[in-house]
């Protein structure tokens, strides 16, 4: 199988200095759905607008469809559909207006313009309300015209940016059914940004995590799970003090049964082989330390776990602008239509 | 951009703005009512003007309507086309402006296709204003085919100001900004011309601004048409000049949109 999207050392630093991207190297195969996992301001977007000709790379080089991005922009162009995270749909305009100006934006004959405008919104399930204004479409709807105008030139490469940001369950539900469809029914390769871990696992056939525009880690999802090993353990500690709990620590790790022990805050996470056998071991040695526990929780291991082992921190306080903040309003209030 | 595409591109860019402006009812009234309000009540307040011997041959006419109709025109062209970037920075912000550059389109069928929308939606008002003068008892000197000159030079008028809009647009990422930046500009243009008030009425400093003002060049011509006749000598100047700022214009937003965003 040929590799419809090849990237080598991708790096982008923005004017101010911000280098979004680092050196990212990845390869996506046709027909495959390539995720891009990870927290905001991760990269993710800087990769896809790189890649969809909308940002040009600092260095490195990248190629869709065989197409350099930045020595054949246009080539690349007519064989990326992109779908950006901020729906844009024209509001102003009926849905069936928006899908023939993108037709005439790919430079499709005017005589197939209709039929093909036809037929996607019977696939987005739109056509009933084809000739109404967009903006009195619900969230759900725009998301569904903005796919649709994605498809309409059949591109090779689909680039979902956030796909689902915002959406409700259902909707969501909605949106995975037509990607899978795509992929199945049509064989399209499709390269999707998300942080919802959930999306990535049901969705993607390879996922690469990614954090402060470094690769962490690239495979499958059910391999990556079972690269962090086996069951995790979580301990959450009750007024315990610092030295106490690094106490604590060390006697975790010193059991046989354990894997690997991370410290966060007042809770530490325990990857074990068997936690149903591990848990009991774990309060033996803790137990002589006056370390007090307040929770102990088991898992399996999930996507969540995977991405929390590689990204680490849990909560980001990211410095943001004043446009992002506002762009990401902006989104939200047209999401819920 | 090969062979012909960049005209296709330049037209569906145009047919969204012009679909989007017949979309917007209240955006129309309101165009149809401001050039009335203008040339009515401006018309009548000044008449009075035209009494007075001295003021009317600064005019050199005797009716204030007749000098102020073609003011009035491009003072028209001139606020509708300064709103020509606002768009820009709404499909910065909704992130349709990416969507377009995606695409492979000509880059500058972005703001070319946006000027055209503005001058095309131009002529519609420039129209309402000929026909309530000529209500109003305005008889153009140089007849119909004046009056379509007159529009050319509106509309190539309202397209560079588009352009300069566009230009500005690309550089502010919030309305305000744009909105402050088109105010500033808007009316010292407008009362550094001859738009309003006749060049022979104007303190020397003013003179010599005015002469230099791009609305005066374009209201001279149009002025001429409207009062004298076919005065060759008053119109080609103007329409060369507008015409070459037109031109310009096309040039500097181009450069302005590959400098900051494409």
């Amino acid at each position: 199988m040929a590799s419809v999207i090849e990237v080598d050392n991708l790096t982008k630093t923005y004017a101010g200095g911000v280098t979004a991207v680092k050196e990212v190297s990845f390869k996506v195969e046709e027909g495959e759905i390539f995720g891009f996992l990870g927290p905001n301001g991760a990269g993710k977007s800087t990769t896809i607008m790189m890649l969809t000709t909308l940002v040009k790379p600092t260095s490195g080089r990248a190629s869709v469809a065989g197409f350099d991005v930045v020595r054949e922009p246009n080539q690349v162009r007519l064989c990326l559909g992109y779908v950006s995270q901020e729906l844009a749909v024209d509001d102003n305009l009926t849905g069936r207006d928006n899908l023939f100006i993108q037709a005439g934006f790919y430079h499709l004959p005017r005589k197939e313009i209709e039929a093909r405008c036809e037929e996607l919104l019977k696939l987005m399930e739109l056509h009933e309300r084809a000739d109404d204004l967009v903006e009195t479409y619900s969230g759900g709807m725009r998301k569904r015209l903005d796919i649709a105008a994605g498809l309409l030139h059949r591109p090779k490469v689909l680039f979902l940016d956030e796909p689902t940001l915002g959406l409700d369950i259902q909707t969501r539900r909605q949106i995975w059914q037509y990607i899978n469809y795509l992929r199945e029914e049509v064989g399209m390769t499709i390269f999707l940004t998300t942080h919802y871990m959930d999306e990535a696992d049901a969705l993607c056939d390879r996922i690469a995590i990614i954090d402060r525009g470094v690769i962490k880690a690239i495979d499958a999802p059910a391999k990556l799970k079972s690269r962090i090993g086996g069951d995790i353990v979580n301990i959450r500690f009750a007024g315990a003090g610092r030295e106490k709990m690094a106490a604590a620590v060390r006697a975790i790790n010193s059991l046989p049964v354990v894997d690997s022990v991370k410290p966060r805050n007042d809770e530490c996470i325990v990857v074990v082989k068997n936690g149903d056998a591990a848990i009991p071991e774990i309060f033996r040695v803790i137990q002589p330390l006056e370390v007090w526990i307040s929770s102990v929780t088991l898992k399996r291991p999930s996507l969540d776990d995977v991405y929390l082992h590689f990204t680490g921190r849990e909560l980001r306080n990211e410095f943001g602008s004043k446009e992002d903040a506002m762009r990401s309003r902006v989104i939200m209030r047209r999401v819920r239509g | 951009m090969s062979g012909w595409t960049w005209i296709s591109d330049i037209y569906y860019v145009c047919w969204r703005e012009m679909k989007r402006y017949w979309g917007q009812k209240p955006r129309i009234i309101m165009s149809i009512i401001q050039p009335l309000v203008w040339l009515v009540l401006m018309g009548n307040m000044m008449s009075g003007l035209t009494n007075n011997p001295f003021a009317a041959r600064m005019l050199g006419v005797d009716n204030y309507i007749v000098f102020m109709t073609p003011g009035i025109m491009i003072m028209i062209t001139l606020f509708g086309g300064v709103f020509g970037g606002v768009s820009l920075v709404w499909d910065r912000r909704i992130g349709y402006l990416n969507k377009m550059l995606s695409a492979p389109i000509w880059r500058g069928a972005i703001p070319v296709g946006k000027m055209t929308a503005t001058a095309l939606q131009s002529i519609f008002q420039v129209l309402i204003i000929a026909l309530t003068a000529m209500v109003l008892g305005v008889r153009f000197a140089s007849g119909i085919w004046g009056l379509l000159l007159m529009l050319l030079i509106t509309t190539l008028f309202c397209f560079a100001m588009a352009g300069i809009s566009l230009s500005i647009a690309v550089t502010v990422k919030s309305h305000e900004a744009l909105f402050a930046i088109i105010n500033f500009l808007t009316m010292p243009l407008m009362f550094t011309s001859n738009a309003i008030f006749p060049v022979a009425a104007m303190p020397a400093w003013l003179k010599a601004i005015a002469i230099w003002n791009p609305l005066s060049y374009a209201v001279t011509p149009m002025r001429a048409l409207a009062t004298e006749g076919w005065v060759w000598e008053k119109i080609i100047p103007g329409l060369v000049v507008v015409f070459l700022f037109a031109l310009l214009m096309v040039f500097v937003s181009n450069r302005q949109f590959k400098r900051y965003i494409a």
